[in-house]
């Protein structure tokens, strides 16, 4: 072992001072900081199974949707509605991870060494996130049409789906992952952070849409009521309303938190 | 290049570092110094911008740390060898710090090697490592990007006295070529062997710092001890001052002087005394003594536990 110490670092002396160091200097792209956000997102035992977990349950929810459909037409838009559903849950999880994951194992204190510039870190799991609900929707979008097409028997055939749904689709996952994100990083302790995205709108319509005269507010910062048109039809500009208020409140409030903590606070 | 300018810092009313200043230069390995709790964490996270001082400055290679452009290529650091993901593989702990340096792939592979850890230990995920084998992996982190400085907060934790020595080569080494190091350590004979300079901080604040020659000042030179006690003691001591060599008395029926051992020696050869012991003073005895004097307050019997009692008879 000692024998080998020498070898495999160059050290410092004189000559690689100047010329040899500007090209490694470089700071690195946020193009580089999101392939490393997405492998890091994969590379680990728990982050390997969730991406599994997900894909397997979407085409099981494509799969009963389309064959097993009791009365109801296993349509297209009903497949996609369902298999649309598991994404739409264990994404969220994935982005509260993302960031708590790095607090919880203080993987943090490498993380935020090697970029020191800790929004450039938060903008690179955004775009890690991005990707990931987009690659979620081109995945259920196969297993819906693959499901629909071999499964489906509805008379009149599957009917279509329209991009407009699909669009809505994309905004549904998208939105649901960078909302865990935000309590993620408003958090920053995974459990607490999970149970406060789950039941954070759920209770606010319990409280709020208890009282007289407020149960027309409560409706606009519901997400389980707001957001489920997003997979199951072409909106309406209320509903558009309803789930851009929605997401305005349950990412903004978060992510102006989780900002502050994160830009400013020591890292343990 | 390390530059710490009174670095302080304060969490609600308690100060936990408190107008820290110290110089590392290229060519040097600085031990920083300090009992558990002493402040030695923390000044290194504000030197690494991963916590925010609340007074003073520091700067890194010229620039404060957070405004080197991709600092793994520049300064190698490790603030905590358990601070990975339990259930990432080793190797890939290093690939995915590689690919985000823009560091070649090999590099990674080469850094396990020059640490020790086996391609099976590479395999391994990180929850499954020894807190020996975490060390090694954050030094081979450290070393990744090829770096000019090093910052290694308590690297020889959980080493074994042959990783703890291969590890002093290592930064040795690495000084040698130019590089500037600094590491921390609560245990004297840890960095004692690796440091040109020694930085004490006590309480948050330094209450010493230099080289350990300095450090120890203008104490005693040499230690001698005769084979037969007190009378012997006398007639070497009369001897000496025959040589116009000034000794005192030491602890344990020894003689202190600021002679060096080789004129001690002589000395008493010609007077036919037999000698027990004779040796150097400023050596890791009495660095440690000036250690624990300079630390004492908050720490009074940290010379005196088992572990370190143990470690000792290891080494």
């Amino acid at each position: 072992m000692s024998a080998s110490t020498s070898i495999g670092f160059t050290g410092r002396s004189s000559g690689r001072s100047s010329s040899g160091r500007v090209a490694d200097d470089r700071r690195p792209g946020l193009g580089r900081l999101t392939a490393v956000e997405l492998r890091k997102m994969v590379d680990t035992r728990s982050g390997f199974w969730v991406p599994i977990a997900v894909a397997l349950f979407t085409l099981a929810g494509a799969i009963v949707a389309a064959a097993n459909h009791g009365g109801r037409d296993g349509t297209l838009s009903h497949v996609f509605h369902v298999a649309a559903q598991p994404a739409a849950f264990l994404l969220p999880v994935m982005g509260v991870l993302l960031i708590c994951g790095e607090w919880s194992q203080r993987t943090t204190l490498t993380t935020f060494t090697l970029v020191p510039s800790r929004k450039r870190v938060i903008a690179a799991k955004f775009g890690a996130s991005l990707i990931v609900s987009t690659v979620a929707l081109v995945a259920c979008l196969l297993f819906t049409l693959l499901c629909a097409s071999l499964l489906g028997h509805a008379t009149g055939g599957v009917g279509s789906l329209s991009l407009q749904v699909i669009a809505q689709g994309w905004v549904f996952l998208v939105a649901g992952m960078v909302m865990g994100l935000a309590f993620g990083a408003a958090i920053l302790v995974s459990a607490p952070a999970i149970v406060a995205y789950l039941l954070l709108p759920a209770v606010w319509d319990a409280v709020v849409g208890n009282i007289n005269g407020l149960a027309g507010l409560a409706r606009w910062l519901d997400s389980s009521v707001t957001l489920a048109p997003l997979t199951q039809q072409a909106m309406s500009g209320t509903q558009w309303a309803h789930a851009l208020v929605t997401f305005a409140v349950w990412i903004g409030i978060p992510t102006a938190i989780g900002w502050a903590r994160i830009s400013s606070g020591d890292i343990d | 290049m390390i530059e710490a300018n009174s670095l302080t810092k304060r969490y609600g009313g308690r100060t936990a570092v408190s107008d820290v200043s110290f110089r590392c230069e290229p060519g040097t390995v600085t031990g920083f110094l300090g009992p558990n709790g002493a402040g030695k964490s923390t000044t290194l996270k504000m030197l690494c911008g991963l916590a925010e001082p609340s007074g003073g400055n520091a700067a890194v290679l010229g620039m404060p740390f957070a405004r080197l452009p991709n600092p793994g290529r520049r300064v190698g650091v490790l603030i905590d060898a358990s601070a990975q993901h339990s259930g990432r593989r080793g190797g890939e702990v290093l690939a995915t710090s590689a690919q985000l340096m823009g560091v070649d792939r090999a590099r990674a592979a080469a850094m396990l090697e020059v640490v020790g850890l086996d391609a099976s230990a590479a395999r391994k995920r990180v929850g499954k490592y020894s807190l020996g084998m975490r060390q090694r992996l954050g030094i081979a982190h450290a070393l990744l990007g090829d770096p000019e400085v090093l910052i290694l907060d308590e690297p020889a934790n959980g080493l074994d006295p042959e990783g703890m020595r291969w590890m002093r080569e290592l930064l040795r080494d690495f000084a040698a070529r130019g590089g500037t190091v600094l590491l921390s350590s609560h245990l004297l004979h840890e960095v004692q062997a690796t440091a040109d300079r020694l930085v004490v901080i006590a309480r948050g604040a330094i209450v010493a710092q230099g080289t350990p020659q300095e450090l120890l000042g203008g104490g005693p030179r040499t230690l001698v001890r005769t084979a037969d006690g007190g009378a012997s003691n006398r007639l070497l001591r009369r001897a000496l001052a025959d040589a116009a060599i000034v000794a005192s008395e030491g602890p344990d029926e020894t003689l202190l002087t600021e002679a060096s051992p080789e004129d001690v020696g002589r000395t008493a050869l010609r007077s036919g005394i037999a000698l027990a012991e004779l040796r150097s003073a400023s050596d890791a005895a009495s660095l440690e003594q000036l250690f624990f004097q300079l630390t004492a307050d908050t720490q009074p019997h940290q010379h005196s536990t088992p572990a370190q009692n143990l470690e000792e008879a290891l080494r």
